[in-house]
């Protein structure tokens, strides 16, 4: 992936809380997907479809161990979004495109 | 990880009136609509556009098997309609208790209050918006937004 890529496939991994939980739970260590859906109240299907999201992102690998399959954290493509700021400037750019598109909107009725 | 610069700036120009920009700041109904976009809505923005009042901002994200929600809560530190607003932001519980944004998954160096300093000028009919949101580096004047102004309050009442 190029870095283009990468962020952005970053960026829509992370933009779900749980997702969030699970790499902070995996920042202090390998974690097996029953550990990581213990404090996520949600299936364990739904986490593992989490993890695939985030393994699909490079953010995680998992184990070869056919049965537990044990997640961990990749920082290499986190260390691209580390920065709080560049979080920050994707989320108010998206946000300011659908603001456009309001006053676009309220002006059409106005005139 | 804290990066060179604290801080986002963003400038955008809207084909719009310099009023309607600043309500889409300031009227919750409207506010609700722009603040959430990509999966996320807002069904709570409660505000008090007054300084020193209170905002509460709620976001959640909606999935097949649940809704998670994320709450925010700051003070307005300046409101010169239609020209300037300032809040502070940090994550909370639904009851209003600051969480520091670790705990909800943010990565390290993620500060816990970060102020919006939101500016407006029209010209030719078009709005000039420059938002500028700031990390508040800890110990610092204006750290730990309302929690720790409160603290103070207490302090020179005596208590």
């Amino acid at each position: 992936m190029d870095k283009d890529a990468q962020l952005d496939a970053a960026f829509s991994a992370l933009a779900h809380p749980a997702r969030r939980v699970i790499l902070a739970r995996l920042a202090k260590g390998e974690a097996t997907v029953n550990a990581l859906a213990e404090p996520l109240d949600m299936s364990l299907q739904a986490v593992s479809k989490h993890i695939r999201v985030l393994e699909n992102a490079g953010l995680i690998s998992r184990g070869r161990d056919a049965q537990f399959r044990p997640c961990s954290l990749r920082t290499d493509p986190l260390a691209v979004v580390a920065n709080w700021t560049d979080q920050y400037r994707h989320i108010w750019d998206a946000r300011f495109d659908v603001m456009s598109g309001i006053l676009k909107t309220m002006k059409g009725k106005q005139s | 990880m804290s990066g060179e610069n604290n801080w986002v700036k963003i400038t955008r120009v809207f084909d719009a009136s310099i009023e309607d920009v600043w309500s889409m700041w300031t009227d919750p109904e409207l506010f609700k609509k722009w603040y959430g976009p990509k999966g996320m809505s807002v069904p709570v923005a409660d505000m008090d556009v007054v300084v020193g009042g209170t905002r509460k901002v709620c976001m959640e994200m909606t999935t097949p098997d649940r809704a998670m929600s994320m709450w925010f809560i700051g003070v307005y530190k300046e409101v010169s309609s239609p020209t300037r607003l300032v809040y502070t932001e940090s994550m909370c519980k639904e009851d209003g208790t600051i969480i520091p944004p670790q705990a909800m998954g943010m990565p390290e160096g993620h500060p816990d209050t970060t102020e919006v300093i939101i500016e407006l000028s029209e010209s030719d009919g078009k709005t000039t918006m420059t938002m500028v949101h700031v990390g508040v580096p800890e110990g610092t004047a204006g750290e730990g937004g309302w929690n720790q102004a409160f603290d103070k309050l207490t302090d020179l009442l005596g208590a």
